[in-house]
């Protein structure tokens, strides 16, 4: 175990160096601190029906944001955290030594995955640092550690699934592609693939806030990181009614942070160079 | 040979051939058995280096991959596949270190996969102390080769085992990994080199195995392997090695030879003094 957290942390150190964190870090201060701001702002008109009564509906609110930019940053860390080892021939010499592939995998996972969960983690903390000097209100310890707990899982799956595509890609251009189509279907079109899964099942689309469109919305957004991502963190809202048991998001959690994990290690252990 | 002393590593029948695309097939995920090696039968001796010597497509990576514990094969290893990467240091063709990571972090990276701790000692013999804290995007290739001479050295290798490592190398860093190869084997690690140029190897290694189209033509010392052919001339390239082991005419060698098919060639007997 200790060789493998120390190889998580060594690949954390060379992915924090790397230059694309120059784009990364302004990308998501931008996001995440001016989202903090301008959403703790009591004049704040927001385009959706959401009310802003406490420094949670903010960290809330600004989970949108989040989403934009995080789980991107985490798919700008590790699209290629596979595909450039193969390309330049390191992978063949990782795979040669005597360390065991699991725990290659698993260090793999946990180092890219920290690469962008302490960036984000800081500047939440920072955000929140905002929020109370806007606001005069901080969230309670539970709502922050829901909060972080749940951003952190965001950014694990997003990880796991990146290296996962990034252990089958041949080169860099099908690595970004498939990096980039993922994020963009959980991100983008989940919303699309929604509407026409409740049409297709008979389900009204013209009212988004009837039961029956609550309840398949709820359901589907379970096959979405970013859907139990929401659904984790609603689970501290008041007035949030999602038409299903609180349990089914968790265990929904539980199985996004094991099977892609998982999927990788296995990946890992048959690989070749 | 066997009747002097107790290999350190056996091969027998062993086989393996690679899996690539199949084009007739309408499925796009269709593969068929391509290129590889075939009924591999090879000991490898304590403080002997044996040199690989076969033409592009030969099987020479392929035999040397399998060797490392990279692919899994047909036929019998007198060790599997975790027990070999721990006493094998692998060195690929050619990588392509990039990124911002120091020489020396790079290294503490690899010794970590290997148990190993200190690496100053390995920087030292691979000349590169003075480069520990260079990144690796600022490596030449020389210097890039070295280090990964450094990596296939942590945690003392009984067997050392080398794709093509004189490539890219100028003259004199040709001749320092000569001698320090050398040393090794006189410390007793059993050294396995790969090229497609006898003069390169003919002054360093113990042994030859003449590889074409994934078969062993003929093992055993080079001057013995060319007796047995009828070879009198002091040089002998590859080519006058390949044609008299296959019957070839040298003059009707054309590109045409590099097909996927296994040829039924017949392992020549080496008479040895």
């Amino acid at each position: 175990m200790n060789s493998t957290l120390a190889l998580a942390g060594m690949i954390m150190r060379d992915r924090l160096k790397a230059g694309r964190m120059m784009v990364i870090w302004p990308l998501l201060a931008m996001f995440i601190i001016f989202s903090s701001w301008g959403l703790s702002d009591p004049k704040a008109n927001l385009p959706v029906s959401l009310t802003i009564d406490s420094a949670y509906d903010v960290m809330y609110a600004s989970t949108a944001f989040i989403i934009f930019s995080a789980t991107l940053g985490a798919v700008l860390i590790s699209f290629d955290g596979i595909s450039r080892d193969r390309i330049t021939g390191v992978l063949e010499l990782k795979l040669s030594q005597p360390m065991q592939r699991s725990k290659q995998a698993y260090s793999m996972i946990i180092g890219h995955s920290l690469a962008i969960i302490i960036p984000v983690t800081a500047l939440n903390f920072l955000a929140v640092l905002i929020i109370g000097y806007r606001l005069n209100e901080f969230p309670s310890l539970f709502e922050y550690l829901t909060y972080t707990i749940s951003t952190a899982l965001l950014l694990l799956w997003y990880t796991s699934i990146q290296l996962l595509a990034s252990s089958y890609a041949k080169d860099m251009g099908s690595s970004i592609a498939v990096g980039l189509g993922v994020w963009m279907t959980f991100t983008l079109l989940w919303l699309i693939m929604t509407t026409v899964v409740a049409g297709l099942m008979g389900i009204s689309v013209t009212d988004l806030n009837s039961d029956e469109y609550i309840r398949i919305e709820a359901i589907i957004d379970l096959f979405s990181p970013n859907g139990v991502y929401h659904h984790l963190l609603e689970m501290n809202l008041d007035g949030f009614e999602r038409k299903i048991s609180p349990i089914i998001p968790v265990l929904a959690a539980i199985i996004w942070s094991i099977i892609p994990v998982e999927l990788f290690r296995k990946k890992i252990e048959k690989m070749t160079p | 040979m066997s009747g002097l002393m107790e290999p350190v590593l056996s091969l027998s029948d062993v086989s393996f051939r690679h899996s690539i695309t199949d084009s007739n097939s309408w499925k796009p995920w269709a593969t068929r058995d391509g290129p590889g090696i075939h009924s591999i039968d090879l000991e490898i001796y304590s403080g002997k280096i044996l040199g690989i010597i076969g033409p592009n497509g030969a099987g020479k990576t392929t035999l040397l991959r399998v060797i490392s514990g990279l692919f899994k094969h047909e036929g019998k290893i007198s060790k599997l596949s975790p027990q070999r990467r721990k006493i094998i240091g692998h060195m690929p063709e050619q990588v392509r270190w990039e990124g911002g990571s120091s020489v020396e972090e790079t290294l503490r990276m690899f010794g970590l996969m290997h148990g190993v701790k200190e690496v100053d000692s390995i920087l030292k013999t691979v000349g590169l102390t003075g480069k520990k804290d260079t990144p690796l995007d600022n490596l030449s290739q020389g210097m890039r080769q070295r280090l990964s001479l450094a990596v296939a050295l942590l945690g003392q290798p009984k067997i050392l085992v080398m794709d093509e490592p004189l490539n890219g190398l100028d003259p004199l860093a040709q001749r320092a990994l000569s001698n320090l190869l050398g040393q090794l084997a006189k410390k007793g690690v059993a050294v396995i080199i790969s090229s497609h140029q006898v003069a390169e190897l003919a002054n360093l290694v113990d042994r030859i195995a003449l590889l074409h189209h994934g078969q062993l033509l003929a093992e055993g010392p080079l001057e013995a392997v060319k007796k047995s052919l009828g070879l009198k001339g002091e040089k002998a390239d590859l080519v006058e090695l390949i044609c008299a082991a296959t019957g070839l005419d040298p003059d009707e060698i054309s590109l045409d030879l590099a097909e996927d098919s296994m040829l039924p060639f017949k392992r020549l007997e080496v008479e040895e003094e």
